[in-house]
């Protein structure tokens, strides 16, 4: 008995420590130079989100150009969003790549490249839904991402603690929720609602742009503060904007071309 | 640690408060209804006949070989959204949370009622008594009393398993201790908080089931 239990003990530790090993032998392979590790939330088409192993997404290929841009290792960890936040600010990834958008109150805690993208919160209805605008909202159910400026934005609308806005762990869940009647809308970023339309053309969905109380929002790569790599990255980013490969990626990911004009002088 | 903010627990205080009354309610309805589901389950796992044997055995397997993350997905967007034609979190927290408490109390029911002597049921049965008879008058009340600790066992550990129902934004306790958490970008404030609240329940019911054990 006791010989069984030692054996099934041993064989456990050896099969994680098995998992690890495997996985330790893939980051090796730039261990001379410094690997930087980037965090982000890959649950949020199209910017980033998992493709069976690999992260992929407008954000994944921007930061790629940027990195090469500065002749840098780098490698992107996918840990959920909460995390992320919480990551970056207290050091353990040296950045962040997650459709961040800028705000004064992030500002306060992380340090931001320059913008990289321009969105703008969209709200989805059914076809023949009687929202026209973000404050018909108020009193209707509504669905969000939890700590995103969706969020925030449609918190100060309908007030904090108010349960018809129901904050999900992903864009994903909270679409599903509209998809499944459960709320009247659901507010995100525009280039996530205008990629789930586009992948999900039997469903009869309304998009509403109101630019006068959802602003243009512009999203930065987040590093913790006053670290050196925001200075060594900064030029890069400029860089890449400027590029046609810019351009390229955003055809890629968002099937437009970028309107350029706000981002490049910022 | 030390810039611990208060005024954060002060905020979302309210909300707490209301997340945690989400909380029992969900968890007591969820115990309740499946106890009762549990004990057609239970019995029907001791019949004899094969036919009603076979698909309560086949029922406890699923729902406690499957992650109760999971059959809160398929219920929520699987099974409640089909029957009420939208989505109800509060509904499919319950619901969920019911049909996998089934599977567990029905086993309690089980062992419980086994683990009374034959000879007890022997005995029963040469005074002439009926099978309904011997388990209402000799079985139950000396299994019930056996039962009564793995019922608080399974109570507690639904109080802590309803946390999982947030991610469907049931707005009980953790949901709103996510929100608080996701907010401020803070993770001490109202994850202390909210294990605080949810070990206060669990020790007052314990406390209670004690209480009841020494009762009977």
């Amino acid at each position: 008995m006791k010989k069984a239990f030692m054996l099934v003990l041993i064989a456990s530790l050896a099969i994680t420590l098995a998992a690890c090993g495997a996985k330790k032998e893939n980051e090796e392979g730039g261990a001379q130079s410094k690997v930087y590790v980037f965090a982000t939330d890959a649950s949020y088409p199209p910017m980033e989100n998992m493709d069976k192993d690999d992260i992929v997404g407008f954000d994944i290929d921007f930061l790629a150009a940027v990195m090469e841009e500065a002749g840098l290792e780098y490698e992107v960890k996918n840990i959920g969003w909460d995390p992320l936040l919480i990551g970056v600010e207290n050091g353990e990834f040296d950045g962040a790549i997650s459709a961040m958008t800028i705000t004064d109150e992030r500002k306060q805690s992380y340090d931001f490249s320059p913008a990289y993208f321009e969105s703008t919160n969209m709200i989805l209805v059914p076809e023949g839904s009687e929202i026209k605008t973000a404050l018909d909202l108020k009193g209707k159910k509504v669905a969000v991402q939890g700590g995103t400026t969706a969020d925030t934005l449609m918190t100060d609308i309908m007030g904090v603690g108010d349960t018809s806005l129901k904050k999900f762990e992903s864009n994903a869940l909270a679409l599903l929720e509209l998809a499944n009647n459960g709320v009247d809308a659901v507010v995100a970023d525009s280039a996530v609602v205008k990629d789930y339309v586009k992948k999900n053309p039997d469903k009869k969905f309304t998009t509403i742009l109101d630019t006068e109380n959802f602003a243009p929002e512009y999203y930065g790569i987040a590093f913790p503060k006053d670290k050196e790599l925001k200075a060594l990255l900064d030029p890069a980013v400029k860089t890449v904007l400027a590029s046609d490969k810019y351009k390229e990626m955003f055809e890629k990911w968002i099937g437009v071309e970028p309107d350029m004009t706000r981002l490049l002088d910022m | 640690m030390a810039d611990f903010r208060f005024d954060i627990i002060g905020e979302y205080f309210p909300l707490f408060m209301r997340g945690t009354l989400y909380t029992i309610g969900i968890s007591l309805s969820g115990i309740i209804l499946g106890s009762i589901l549990g004990l057609a389950i239970g019995f029907g796992n001791l019949s004899k006949k094969w036919y009603l044997r076979l698909p309560m055995q086949g029922y406890i397997h699923f729902f406690r070989g499957t992650p109760l993350l999971l059959q809160i997905f398929i219920v929520h967007y699987g099974v409640v959204s089909n029957i009420l034609g939208r989505t109800d979190a509060v509904v499919a927290a319950i619901v969920a949370l019911a049909l996998n408490a089934a599977a567990y109390t029905a086993e309690i029911y089980r062992a419980g009622i086994q683990s009374i002597d034959r000879g007890q049921s022997e005995a029963a049965k040469s005074l002439g008594m009926s099978h309904w008879q011997m388990m209402r008058y000799i079985i139950l009340p000396q299994a019930i009393k056996r039962m009564i600790p793995a019922f608080g066992n399974e109570f507690i550990v639904l109080i802590k398993d309803s946390s999982l129902v947030a991610v469907i934004a049931a707005p009980e306790l953790m949901y709103w201790a996510k929100g608080a958490s996701s907010q401020y970008a803070r993770v001490w404030e109202p994850y202390l908080t909210a294990a605080l609240i949810y070990l206060t329940l669990t020790y007052s019911l314990n406390k209670l089931l004690i209480y009841l054990e020494r009762k009977m």
